[in-house]
Order: C-alpha cells, then sequence, then structure tokens
C-alpha cells in the first residue's frame, strides 16, 4: 500500500515490455558492459593527465561520500546500539567511552517485543506477496492468454486504477474494512485488512499481462493439442516459463509491504498485530533512547541482510521499476 | 487434470494458513469455553514488566470472584488522533476510559453506553461530587460513565536538577517570575531545559490553557447558549510573552520545542527537563512507563497570580461503548464498579488494591482530586495509607497548596480542536523569534469562533 | 474441487479460441453447458481473485470516495447529501492555503536536491571501471533501510542541542548548531534532505540502467567531431536520458505531492504547520480529531488532489508508451 500511495503509478514501463530480459540474458549483458561497454570518457579521454588526476579525485570523494552517506548512518546506528544513552547524548561519536552495553540489544528483544513485531512484519509481507502474486499471475493469464471476448473491458478498468492515486482511497477503503461487503464483521486489526488491498495492485498484473503477451503462443498451443487443459498450461507451462517476472513482481511486494506504514497505521491498532514500521514510533516516547536506537539497529537488520544476499535482484528490480517511495 | 487439483489444493492450504495466522492474531471478542471475555483499557503501550504483573494479579482477583468472565487487558492511551480511527473502527475495548473534554460531545453524538440506571442500582450515583458528575450527564440527566479520577494541574520539578543548580528542591518557586529565575539559573547551571511545556498533538492548547487560567484567562465563555471565544485575553498573552522570554531571552527552555504528554514525560523522566507543567496525576506515569527515579520528583501548585486566577483541572471516565450487548454490557459494569469505583468507596477493596499495586512496586498515593464527595475521599485516603509508596514529602507543595487554589474545568465546546489550534501559537512563539503574538492571538481566537459556530 | 470435472471438454474449445482471434465471429449456443465447455467458467475462475480483490478494494472505494465527498457523514448518523458543501468548506480552511504552500515547497525543494543530484551521481558512477556493483550497493543503501527506521534514527540526528549528530559534524567545520526541526524556518529543508538521502539511491539506480543503454556510437561519432567531455555529457548523455529523465520528474512530482510519512514523523506538521501537507491535512480531517472524522471533507481534498496527480499520471502514462514503442 505504501508504493501506492506515494507513489502509486507503474514506472519505467518501457523496460519491462520484453520477457527475454531474462535473469540469464541481464547477467550476461551486465557483464559485457563491464568489459566492452564506454561512457562518456574515451579510452583516450582516460589518458589525458588532467582528467586522470580528475577522475581519481572523483573516485576517491565518490567512494567517500558514498560511505558516509550510504554506510554512515547504519554504522552509527550499530554503534550508538550498544552504547549507553548518556554517551550517545553527550558525545555522539566518540567510540565506547564507557564501554559496550550489550544488554541494549536483548532489552529490545524482550521488552519492546520486537521479535513479536518482527514476525508480524513477515506475516504481513509473506501475505501481501503471496496475494499479490495469485491476483497478478491468474488475472494475467486470464487477461493475457485465455482472453475472453470481455478480456478488454476488465483490462481498462484494472488500466484505469492507475491513474486515480492511492490516498483517493484512504478513508473509504478504511471504512471498506470496517464494514467490508458480504462478511460483515470489521476486518480491523486482521491480516486480512493489509493483505488484500496490497492484491488489488493494477501494477502488478500489468507487469504480469504485458510479460505474458509477448511468450510464444505456439507453446501454449501444442500443449491444447497434447490434450491440457486451461489450468494444466497456467500450472505447468506459463508459470515455470515466467520466473523472472515473478522475482520482479515479489520484489516490489515485499519491500512495499516491509515499508508500508500509514495504511497498517490505520487498520492495525492494535498492538498485538502491528508491524515495526507502526510500532516504532508509538514505543519511541516510552523507551530510552539506547534501547530504542538498538530496536531500530534490530529492525534495520533484516532488511540489509536480504538486501546484501539478493542483491542483484534488488538492483535490478529498482533499476527496471524503479517503484521506490519518491 | 492434476494441475487443477494441485492449484486447488495449494490455494487451499494457502488460505488456510492465511487464515489461521490472522485468525491467532485477531483480537478476542466473544465467547471462548463457556466464559464471556471483556476487552479493557489497562495502560499506554510500553509500560514496564511490572505494571502488567500488577495488573495481572487484579485480574486474577478479579476472575476468581466472577468466574464467568475472562478479562483481557487491552493496551490504551487516549490521544487524539487514533482515538476516532478506534472508536469509528469499532476497535476500542469494551470498557475504556475518555478525558472530560469529550465526554459531552461523545455522549450528545449517542457514542457512549446508557449506565444511569446500573449506576443508581450499585447505590453510589449521589456520592460523586456534582460539579464532576455533571461531566457525564446529559441534559435529561442520564448518566453515561463513572468517573473515576479527577486531577488539577501542577508544577512538575526535578529535585535533583534544583541541588545541582544550587537551588533548594524543598523550596520550589511560587509565582511565575521565581519559575523563569529558576528556570534560567538551571539551565545555565545544568544545560538541560529550566522550564519546558507541551506543544503538540493538543497538548500545546492545554497546558497554555493551564498557564493562562493561573493568570486569569477564560477562554470561552457562554451567554444563554451563545459561545464566544475568548482565547485573546491579556493573561494569555502573558503567558505567551512570559514563554517567549525564557525561549529567546533567557534560552532556557532547552532544545526541543516539539514535545507531546509522552515526549515531556520522556525527558522529564531522563532528567533533562527542570520543570513543567502537567496533571499531578502523572507521577503514577512517569515511573510505570518512562522508569523515572521517584528520589528526583518533585510537585508543587502551579504559581496563581491576580483575582480570577485559578488551576485547571480535568480528569477521565470509564465508559462503554452503546454497540456492546447487554451480557457484556453487565460485565463492563461489574469490571468498572470492581476495578475503578470500589477502591475510592469500601475499605476491603481500598486495601487490597494499594496492595496489589504496592507489591508490584507501583504507585500508591499519587496525589489526585476526589472525584466522590470530600468525606468519603477523605476517608479512603486513611485506608490506604499504610501502603502508600510515594514520596508523600516531595509533593508537600502541591498537597498543601491545593485545595486554596480555585478549580477551574476545562471549556466545553470543541475543546480539543481548539487546543489544536493553540498548539500553533505555542509552537509558533517557541521557534520563531519574530512570531507576532498580537496577531496570533487575533487568529487562533477567530479560528476558535469558527470552530465553536460550526459545530 | 468443480473445475477437475471435465478436463478434455475444457481443453478442445480451448484450443479453437486461441487459434480464433475474434471469438465474437464464431456462432456460440448460449446455454450453460456450453458456456463451460467453451472456457468460460475456467475464464471466470482464473479472473475471481482479481475480480474480487479489485472491486471490494479499488473500484468499490472509488466510487464511494465520489459519492463520500457530497455526503456529510460520522458513521453514527446516516449519511446526508450536502452537495457540493465539503468542497467549500476545504476551500474555505486556511489550513489548505498553508499545505498547498507547504506541499509546493517541499515538492520544490525536493526537486532541487533530489532531482539533480542522483543524475550527477549516476553519470560519475557510470564512469567507474571497476567495483561499480560496490558503488551501486553503497549508494542504494539508504533505500534499504526501511523508512520509518530512517526517520526515527534522524530524528536522533536533528537533535538540536549543541551535542546532536549533526550539530557535532557542523562544530567540527565552525559552524553553529542549528535548530533543525525545532524552527519554522528550517524544518522543512531538513525534511527534504532527509527524504532525498532517502530516495536519491533508488533513482541512480535507474539512471545507471538507462546509461547503459546509451549507445557508445554516439560518443564514437560526438568525437570524430571534436566534441570535449562536457560537450559530450550535454550533447550525448542527457538528450538519450531525456525520456527517463521526464519520467522521474513526473514521478516525482507525484510522490511529493503526496508525502506524508516523514512530515507525520518528523513534526506532526509544526512547527506552527510549517511541514503540514496535502496528505497531512487530508489524515488530520479524517482521523486526528478525537470526536469523529470530517470524512466528507476528507474525501473531498483526496478527490481535488486526485484529478490533478490523474492528469500528471496520464501524461506519464501517454509518454512511456511513446517511449516505449519508440
Amino acid at each position: 500500500m505504501e508504493h501506492q500511495l506515494t507513489a502509486g503509478v507503474p514506472t519505467d514501463l518501457s523496460r519491462i515490455e520484453r520477457p527475454q530480459m531474462s535473469v540469464k540474458k541481464s547477467k550476461r549483458r551486465e557483464s559485457l558492459d563491464d568489459l566492452a561497454d564506454r561512457g562518456v570518457l574515451s579510452g583516450f579521454d582516460r589518458k589525458r593527465p588532467g582528467v586522470k588526476i580528475t577522475m581519481s579525485a572523483v573516485h576517491v570523494v565518490l567512494l567517500v561520500g558514498l560511505v558516509v552517506a550510504g554506510l554512515g548512518p547504519i554504522l552509527w546506528l550499530a554503534k550508538a546500539a550498544v552504547t549507553p544513552t548518556q554517551d550517545t547524548l553527550r558525545q555522539p561519536f566518540a567510540l565506547w567511552p564507557h564501554g559496550i552495553d550489550w544488554a541494549n540489544l536483548s532489552t529490545a528483544w524482550n521488552d519492546i517485543h520486537i521479535d513479536q513485531y518482527f514476525l508480524n512484519t513477515i506475516i504481513i509481507a509473506l501475505g501481501s506477496w503471496f496475494f499479490q502474486v495469485l491476483v497478478a499471475t491468474t488475472a494475467g493469464y486470464a487477461l493475457s492468454i485465455l482472453r475472453p471476448k470481455y478480456a478488454p473491458i476488465l483490462n481498462g478498468l484494472v488500466l484505469a486504477t492507475l491513474f486515480i492515486p492511492a490516498v483517493v482511497l484512504l478513508v473509504p477503503l478504511y471504512l471498506t474494512i470496517l464494514h467490508p461487503p458480504i462478511i460483515g464483521t470489521s476486518m480491523l486489526n486482521t491480516f486480512w485488512a493489509v493483505w488484500l488491498p496490497a492484491a488489488a495492485n493494477a501494477f502488478n498484473i500489468l507487469l504480469v499481462k504485458r510479460f505474458f503477451d509477448n511468450l510464444p503462443r505456439e507453446v501454449f498451443e501444442a500443449a491444447k493439442t497434447d490434450g491440457a487443459g486451461p489450468f494444466r498450461v497456467f500450472w505447468s507451462i506459463v508459470l515455470p516459463m515466467s520466473r523472472p517476472i515473478l522475482g520482479v513482481v515479489s520484489v516490489f511486494a515485499i519491500i512495499a509491504a516491509w515499508k508500508d506504514f500509514l495504511w497498517p497505521l490505520l487498520v492495525l491498532p492494535d498492538p498485538a498485530v502491528q508491524p515495526l514500521s507502526v510500532r516504532l514510533p508509538a514505543v519511541q516516547s516510552q523507551t530510552e533512547l539506547d534501547v530504542f536506537l538498538a530496536a531500530l539497529a534490530i529492525s534495520t537488520i533484516i532488511p540489509v541482510v536480504l538486501f546484501l544476499v539478493f542483491q542483484r535482484l534488488f538492483l535490478r528490480s529498482a533499476g527496471l521499476g524503479g517503484a521506490v517511495k519518491g | 487434470m492434476k494441475s487443477a487439483v494441485k492449484i486447488a489444493i495449494a490455494s487451499a492450504a494457502a488460505l488456510a494458513l492465511a487464515g489461521s495466522l490472522a485468525g491467532c492474531a485477531q483480537g478476542a471478542g466473544g465467547d471462548s469455553g463457556g466464559k464471556l471475555q471483556l476487552r479493557v483499557a489497562t495502560f499506554p503501550p510500553g509500560a514496564d514488566q511490572a505494571a502488567y504483573d500488577a495488573f495481572a494479579t487484579q485480574e486474577k482477583q478479579f476472575e476468581k470472584l466472577h468466574p464467568d468472565i475472562d478479562i483481557i487487558g487491552v493496551e490504551y492511551e487516549w490521544k487524539a488522533p487514533t482515538f476516532a480511527a478506534q472508536l469509528a473502527g469499532g476497535s476500542l475495548p469494551d470498557v475504556f476510559l475518555v478525558p472530560f473534554t469529550d465526554t459531552k460531545t461523545l455522549l450528545e453524538n449517542g457514542q457512549l453506553m446508557d449506565v444511569t440506571d446500573e449506576m443508581k442500582s450499585l447505590g453510589y450515583s449521589d456520592k460523586f461530587n456534582p460539579v464532576i458528575l455533571n461531566e457525564v450527564k446529559d441534559d435529561k440527566g442520564h448518566i453515561f460513565g463513572f468517573p473515576r479520577q479527577a486531577y488539577a494541574n501542577g508544577l512538575h520539578y526535578n529535585r535533583d536538577l534544583f541541588t545541582a543548580a544550587g537551588l533548594d528542591p524543598d523550596k520550589p518557586p511560587t509565582t511565575w517570575d521565581e519559575v523563569r529565575k529558576d528556570a534560567k539559573i538551571i539551565s545555565d547551571q545544568t544545560g538541560k531545559a529550566g522550564y519546558a511545556t507541551m506543544t503538540k498533538g493538543n497538548t500545546g492548547g492545554w497546558q497554555l490553557t493551564t498557564q493562562s487560567v493561573s493568570r486569569g484567562a477564560v477562554d470561552q465563555t457562554d451567554k444563554d447558549g451563545k459561545v464566544k471565544s475568548t482565547i485573546d485575553n491579556a493573561a494569555t498573552k502573558e503567558t505567551l510573552q512570559w514563554l517567549s522570554d525564557l525561549r529567546w531571552k533567557d534560552n532556557s527552555m532547552g532544545n526541543n520545542f516539539l514535545l507531546d504528554w509522552s515526549g515531556i514525560n520522556k525527558e522529564f523522566a531522563a532528567g533533562n527537563i527542570g520543570m513543567y507543567t502537567s496533571g499531578s496525576d502523572v507521577y503514577t506515569a512517569l515511573v510505570r512507563d518512562f522508569g523515572m527515579k521517584p528520589a528526583q520528583y518533585g510537585l508543587t501548585v502551579i504559581p496563581t497570580q491576580g483575582d480570577d486566577a485559578g488551576v485547571l483541572g480535568g480528569g477521565d471516565v470509564a465508559v462503554m461503548s452503546p454497540k456492546i450487548d447487554a451480557a457484556h454490557k453487565k460485565a463492563g459494569i461489574t469490571w468498572i464498579d470492581w476495578y475503578y469505583m470500589q477502591k475510592l468507596l469500601d475499605k476491603d477493596a481500598a486495601v487490597a488494591d494499594a496492595k496489589a499495586l504496592a507489591a508490584s512496586d507501583q504507585a500508591v498515593g499519587t496525589p489526585v482530586l476526589p472525584v466522590l464527595d470530600k468525606a468519603t475521599y477523605e476517608q479512603d485516603q486513611e485506608w490506604i495509607k499504610p501502603y502508600v509508596n510515594v514520596p508523600l514529602d516531595q509533593m508537600k507543595g502541591f498537597s498543601d497548596g491545593i485545595f486554596d487554589q480555585k478549580p477551574v474545568g476545562e471549556s466545553k465546546v470543541q475543546t480539543q480542536p481548539i487546543y489544536a489550534l493553540m498548539d500553533n501559537v505555542v509552537q509558533a512563539v517557541l521557534t520563531d523569534q519574530n512570531a507576532d503574538i498580537d496577531a496570533l492571538l487575533t487568529k487562533v481566537d477567530s479560528d476558535a469562533q469558527a470552530l465553536i459556530d460550526g459545530k | 474441487m468443480t473445475m477437475t470435472d471435465d478436463p478434455p471438454a475444457l481443453a478442445e474449445p480451448m484450443r479453437d479460441e486461441g487459434v480464433a482471434r475474434h471469438p465474437q465471429k464464431r456462432k456460440r449456443v448460449r446455454n450453460p453447458a456450453s458456456w463451460v465447455r467453451g472456457g468460460g467458467l475456467s475464464n471466470l475462475i482464473f479472473l475471481a481473485p482479481m475480480l474480487i480483490v479489485f472491486a471490494v478494494f479499488s473500484w468499490g472505494p472509488i466510487v464511494q470516495s465520489v459519492v463520500m465527498s457530497f455526503q456529510k457523514t460520522n458513521l453514527v448518523t446516516p449519511a446526508v447529501f450536502v452537495g457540493f458543501d465539503n468542497f467549500a468548506k476545504v476551500l474555505a480552511d486556511p489550513n489548505l492555503g498553508t499545505a498547498i504552500v507547504n506541499t509546493l515547497y517541499f515538492a520544490g525543494l525536493a526537486l532541487v536536491f533530489g532531482f539533480p543530484l542522483p543524475i550527477i551521481l549516476a553519470v560519475l558512477m557510470s564512469e567507474v571501471k571497476r567495483g561499480k556493483g560496490l558503488y551501486s550497493a553503497l549508494a542504494y543503501m539508504p533505500v534499504v533501510i526501511p523508512p520509518v527506521v530512517a526517520v526515527l534514527l534522524w530524528t536522533v540526528f536533528y537533535d538540536a542541542s549543541p551535542n546532536g549528530v549533526f550539530n557535532v559534524i557542523l562544530g567540527s567545520f565552525g559552524i553553529p548548531p542549528q535548530p533543525w526541526l525545532q524552527s519554522s524556518a528550517t524544518a522543512m529543508p531538513s525534511i527534504v534532505i532527509e527524504a532525498t538521502w532517502a530516495a536519491a539511491g533508488g533513482s541512480i539506480i535507474i539512471y545507471l540502467a538507462a546509461l547503459i543503454g546509451v549507445p557508445p556510437e554516439l560518443y564514437d561519432a560526438a568525437e570524430v567531431d571534436g566534441a570535449g567531455i562536457w560537450r559530450k555529457i550535454w550533447h550525448v548523455t542527457l538528450p538519450q536520458l531525456r525520456g527517463v529523465l521526464f519520467i522521474m520528474l513526473i514521478l516525482q512530482v507525484i510522490a511529493t505531492s503526496q508525502v506524508f510519512l516523514e512530515p507525520y514523523l518528523f513534526t506532526g506538521g509544526g512547527p506552527n504547520n510549517a511541514t503540514l501537507t496535502i496528505l497531512l491535512l487530508i489524515y488530520r480531517y479524517a482521523f486526528q480529531n478525537s470526536l469523529g472524522g470530517a470524512y466528507g471533507e476528507a474525501t473531498a481534498l483526496s478527490l481535488m488532489l486526485a484529478i490533478f496527480l490523474g492528469i500528471l499520471s496520464f501524461a506519464y502514462f501517454k509518454l512511456t508508451e511513446r517511449w516505449s514503442t519508440n
């Protein structure tokens, strides 16, 4: 919901068009880039002494700048997480003038119940991921491959929602959660209230549908000739072929769920089901600074580790969709 | 067609998993095992373990007396932004607390349960302080809640900072001029904020009103049903000028000017604030939720000046939503009576409550104003005396002086939204050296009038 | 389980439909059995998740928001139609002017800080021959930190005391301590700095991806014409990035018009409404008043913002479509 609320529109679609942008190919392209690609500077430019010195200087400045801006806050947070409050307040840059306070971490984990909010965050992310993938793949399949004759109308209705910023939905969607049609009982304080609205994501459907549009028709035809029904084609042929796009949708879905703030703040007022993003601001004023910083540090670890492990997928998704908050 | 079966099974499994996850997280609300589950408000999120322990003890005591009711404590803090959402969403506990300022509008909107008959049959509706009971009555005399606690605003100060600055912690300031002087000394000597005031989430308006009322301000007048905003008055102007002087001339208010109730409590408990005004009952929260050391705490009355000066007070009411069913209503009344009221009325209950709190190191004896008549209140104080664990001698300034001050209730119409407007005035004065106090007051007065008229 | 009943029958007409691109021209017998055999049922099964989720959580609320903007409702008494009252009230609210000015101020500052910086960094980084991955990872790191954690951490950095993190850094350059969030004048720029820091990494990655797509021949050709480094950047790089630059510009405007998280958590809109943004105002209308939300006003304002953003999104969509077909 967050990415809807902040940047509720698709991003660079031009790059998502072609399904050949598979993991393998882009990898190969990237490595080719490293060898053969040239940018503004030519080999000749690089040999000119003025340029050479300038570029070295630029590299140093760039590296230092990126380390300070990119790593600095995280490293400071890591340090402050195990520093007593008074040291952090009096000498924010001193390295443990009065020793390291490891107890902050366990206090944060046990007393603020970070463990529970962590679990909530993961449940919210996984559920949102599941429903987004479910809706996007089934709808993409129906609209692109099964293509009933009313498909264009539905397609238009889905696309139209892209032009409507999520802010319009805030209040009526909230009221829908309070009084959902048919079920009748309020979905407030249940994970459904976050999962299901997240699944109504036209951008995902657009991504998947365009990908399916470019899959080779002959394969489906052949399968049908062999007696495979629509479910079998979907499960055994289309889904395995769409791993690359599913990876992208998954990254978007999980990042968005992890970052989401306003929506869970509204629909999950009960602390027992709140994710970290909602809980951390709520306990801020009741928590001593050192323990609070430890809680922030713990909350940062998982995304950072995930990023370091799946760096390539993250950066590729970001470069391609740029569904980053603005 | 195996694939379709597989998909169906996989989706069913996934849905079942999702359902069970959602289910286990869903707040309890019905009956389980024949017991009626009653969700009751406890304390703000982030309280320390002892508070939970104390509540668990009391929960057990209650459930032993009423085996058919299963009490479920729900973290709860009345906060303007979340309260409306919770109210609209029906996610409030079955029993919760609202401040006097909201009670009138809520009951007029039909958002509170009528408890007139229940209170009468409990037999103590005539024992309440009539002024306070009036806060929960509608025009026809129906009663919509149990006033459970009242407070007057007081001046809270940090004894350690007083000592560190060379001031006598047993002689807190008694005039606003002395407060200013002491704030400057504390600030100069210790580098901490000598004085601070709340500014955010409607509390800025609340405390501006408190400090203005102590200089004789009246923010609203009601002539034959025609309500007029009178915020633009000399006393409020004087208060703002006084704050401006502390901030810009003395620089004795520290660096953080975006403080709400919890924010200022946290800073005070951490020893970063010399003095601030807030409700007299905040000691409980300071120790329980903010980890304050009792020894550093001091409380005295707010300085008053002029003949019209008074001390702003308030309180809260235990209420229920009108939407809950009869069984929950009955259980809710039982809980309110047992948890909030009996300890004010009955010796055994008072002693048991004080004992349970004291055993878990929770505050007993925090200064409040009586919601019941004075005789009952004094009797109650007598009962719990052996268990009092708050440093009463550090609160002497307040307990000695409070009954000489004139109590003033908060404005009746659009109180919280007007406080929200006044937040901006306080913020402007504290964060903009060139703030034009006259212009700010003229504007807030007309905006407040618009809110009143638009009602 | 009904979907498994009749597999071969489902498969047969599917093949026909896949081949015949104009199913509406074929004769059809209108009865349920042939509808099922024609794949109608499986179409619906695949469309069901999307239809349900969109009907309840997207299309429904969109319609509801239009209706609600003409209604007065407090969720207790029944809603009453009030014509354009809500719009009139919102337009007469002095806070609206403040919120619009603040939002424009935020958007403008974000453009000044946040738009050129990633471009410059991306162009510089694309000239790095070795360790590009490291540079990208460093630049992307702030995007990985959950936004709520980032804001809460920066609240500590922005501590206005002389011992605050940033004030210590400034102090080491001999600059006096700044009030940061604690002054009407500096609160908004402070928020923008954090927002820029948090978002720049995402933009850099997108620009890096776009820079790879600049054909090297263009640089070669420019060099043949005797172009220097600056002229190559001006006449080759930037024109080639024109498309993505414009897209990012629109996206940034759309995102910044809906900024909420940062002002909400940093300042709550203060001091003295200096950081009150449009979305924050909508939130205040709907959710801030403890005595029930002005849902009508909130939806009316959302709708007006949505129309503005809808036009932007549409322009954006048309542009991406044009560029993607090129």
